[in-house]
């Protein structure tokens, strides 16, 4: 059996049946759990159509798989190097893309779940059944290109970098800066630079394909630009992380 | 001299009176909503309004701007409402409305908010000095649960406290 | 010859680390691979797993090139390094079985657990290898090493953290290893007694320099030929001429290692000494052990 799937199998079961990575998931369904009643208990915010609702709770799912991705990409190397562990691994014969390979199929085991565990949120607040499946088809497609692509992104600082804080540091501050469309207005998205960033940013591009799919009801065909910008984050992060781990100083 | 004077006061009157007859424009507008709005509307619904502005008077309008305005009349809770939400279509314009013209204009509107609201559409034109407004429209919106509480309290303590069990089972079973 | 090394030079991050290694090694070798703390020895070991490329020198492990043939060299070759780290929640079996897994070649409960009770680990494969003492650890990192059943089985300290029955436990399995199976074994390690029972072979190295090697028995015959004494001179003459046949082989404060070479009486050596003004105090004899060898091969040489 392929070695990539040894280590898929190990990483899964680090994340889902270890006390650290069930810790994590809990933590993310209480924010989600927190979210949720918010929408309950506030009136104005329950006052907002279901789509937008909707909207707001596949935005969180994403922006939160994307954090924890970026958590566990941060450790993935270079907590292996701090714990001993990377050595006898790079004695095998193992190579870097088996060894990336296998880190993320661990990484995409991590996000299968907190997707699995997302839909019923989205079931409880999407109670007009406005645009529900495309939500939940269009939070899988986008979801996971945005999440996969940051666990790449960390994975690669995680083999340049010796060490985990140095890592997770520079991927959180990465995040950071690519969600911040979250949080800016859109009348700053509207400026030149705005526009720029939103053009290149898969954040931006998952959230304008939500907003346009649950919110707006426009179809798959006016999601194609997005969706490039998704695969092309994915597949350059996915360089980045194969060719960190090949050159990484020992 | 009475006869001059007399000159005067006709020449004075015919110009006040053709000033008042420049000021006010006989624009009349109409509002009535589209036979397809649902009869009992929600929160959510779409409704349409449609309006007809004529010139019933002698002379052209110029610079013809007519807009909808929103305001909510529920005792305690009267408000001129944003229509940012409500409506993309707040204004039209029209460079000349000539004499017998019609215009029609279609106000669609999307309901965000329940309650009891009432519509009126105004327009001014460049040498009048008053706004002209349609009769009123009046509807009810009625409150739509966006969000199921009966659906959302299980999920949110469910999913977390599903976790927090298998956590301690897994620990358990580990001592 | 299962590892052959001449004159590896490597270079790492513009300072010279390895200047000049040599190191041959056939099957069934225990090869000691000795120096001081910094001289090159996990640089070497590193060089042989293939993980880095050297700057110059022949290198072959196996007859293959460790770096353009790094793949088919680990799938023959079992390393224990100094720091070899584990997945602290899994049992020790289940390690094992995941481990052997990355090879192609995946094990089976049973045999895990016959692997583990060669090292010593019986009746702890089920505990999280959290819990483990750290000389559990080592055994487990040699149980590991061992998964792929290698030609060449490289140790970086093994017995570390060990007592000495557990040290006298993973000895027998090296033995047995070498002598029935045809193993080679290289060693780093600075327990000279791990070394003196386990070792045919030796290698010193100093300063990325390979300073002494051979067979341990014809180096400790070379070491005895020439009779070594400890002289203690409090206020030391900054030129001396010592007599024919006095060597001083090294210093350190007061005490000055000397080697006799001749067959004459050393009494004769002393009183010429002492008649040249040279201020003795004290004058013992050393013993040819692997000690001395050690220390002659890595202390600094200071002219006199």
């Amino acid at each position: 059996m392929n070695p990539a799937w040894w280590i898929a199998r190990k990483e899964s079961g680090e994340i889902l049946v270890n006390g650290r990575g069930l810790a994590w998931l809990f933590a993310l369904t209480v924010i989600m759990s927190v979210l949720s009643l918010l929408l309950v208990s506030n009136t104005e915010l329950s006052l907002l159509d279901n789509a937008q609702v909707v909207y707001m709770v596949m935005g969180t799912i994403t922006a939160l798989g994307a954090l924890f991705a970026v958590v566990l990409g941060a450790d993935a190397v270079a907590g292996e190097r701090e714990r001993g562990s990377l050595m006898p691994l790079l004695l095998t014969s193992v190579t870097p893309s088996e060894i990336v390979s296998g880190k993320m199929g661990g990484q995409a085991a991590g996000w299968t779940v907190m997707y699995l565990l997302g839909l019923p949120y989205l079931w409880a607040v999407g109670s007009s059944g406005q645009n529900l499946l495309q939500a939940i088809a269009y939070l899988a497609l986008f979801g996971t290109l945005t999440v996969l692509g940051f666990g790449f992104f960390a994975l690669g600082l995680s083999a340049r970098f010796k060490s985990v804080r140095t890592a997770l540091l520079t991927s959180l501050i990465t995040w950071m800066l690519l969600a911040s469309p979250l949080l800016l207005g859109p009348s700053l998205r509207q400026s030149t630079v705005g526009k720029g960033f939103d053009a290149a940013n898969p954040f931006s591009a998952s959230l304008n394909a939500f907003d346009s799919v649950v919110i707006d009801s426009q179809p798959f065909a006016m999601q194609t630009g997005r969706l490039a910008v998704a695969l092309a984050w994915l597949v350059l992060t996915a360089w980045y992380a194969v060719r960190s781990v090949r050159k990484m100083e020992l | 001299m009475h006869r001059i004077g007399f000159l005067f006061l006709a020449v004075w009157l015919m110009f006040s009176c053709g000033a008042a007859w420049a000021a006010s424009v006989p624009l009349e507008i109409t509002l009535v909503p589209d036979a397809s709005n649902p009869p009992s509307p929600r929160m959510g619904d779409r409704l349409k309004f449609l309006s007809v502005i004529r010139n019933t008077g002698g002379r052209p309008a110029q610079g013809v701007v007519a807009w909808i305005s929103l305001v909510q009349v529920d005792p305690g809770r009267e408000q001129p409402m944003d229509l940012e939400d409500w409506s993309a279509h707040k204004a039209v314009t029209e460079a000349v409305v000539s004499p017998g013209q019609e215009v029609t204009v279609e106000w669609p509107m999307r309901l965000i908010q329940s309650g009891n609201y009432r519509v009126v559409v105004s327009a001014v034109e460049r040498q009048a000095s008053n706004v002209v407004t349609s009769p009123f429209a009046d509807f009810h919106v009625r409150r739509k649960p966006t969000v199921e509480s009966n659906r959302i309290l299980p999920v949110a303590l469910g999913i977390p406290g599903g976790i927090l069990a298998l956590m301690g089972w897994r620990r358990y079973h580990r001592s | 010859m299962i590892v052959e090394i001449r004159d590896l030079r490597l270079v790492l991050g513009g300072r010279p680390v390895l200047n000049g290694v040599d190191l041959t090694m056939r099957a069934g070798d225990i090869y000691g691979f000795l120096g001081p703390n910094g001289a090159g020895k996990s640089t070497t070991i590193s060089v042989l797993a293939g993980l880095r490329p050297p700057a110059s020198g022949k290198v072959e492990v196996l007859g293959r090139d460790p770096v353009a043939e790094r793949t088919w060299i680990h799938r023959r070759i079992g390393v224990l390094s100094e720091q070899s780290g584990f997945y602290e929640w899994m049992a020790a079996a289940e390690y094992l079985k995941w481990f052997s897994g990355l090879s192609g070649k995946r094990i089976e409960e049973a045999e895990a657990t016959l692997r583990l009770r060669r090292v010593g680990l019986d009746g702890r494969n089920r505990a999280p290898i959290g819990t483990y003492s750290r000389g559990m650890k080592q055994r487990l990192g040699l149980a590991r090493a061992l998964l792929n059943d290698p030609e060449l089985l490289i140790l970086d300290e093994p017995t570390n953290g060990l007592d000495p029955r557990g040290r006298r436990e993973i000895h027998d399995v090296l033995l047995e290893m070498s002598v029935n199976d045809g193993v080679g074994i290289l060693l780093c390690t600075h327990l000279l007694d791990d070394v003196d029972r386990l070792c045919t072979h030796l290698g010193i190295l100093s300063r990325g320099k390979t300073v002494m090697e051979g067979p341990v028995d014809d180096l400790l015959a070379g070491q005895r030929a020439a009779a070594r004494y400890r002289l203690r001179v409090p206020i030391p003459e900054s030129a001396v001429n010592l007599p024919a046949g006095v060597r001083v082989a090294s210093r350190s404060g007061e005490w000055w290692h000397v080697e006799l070479s001749g067959a004459g009486d050393p009494a004769t050596a002393w009183r010429e000494l002492l008649d040249s003004g040279l201020r003795v105090e004290e004058i013992h004899q050393e013993g040819g052990g692997l000690e001395e060898l050690y220390l002659a091969a890595t202390e600094t040489r200071e002219a006199v």
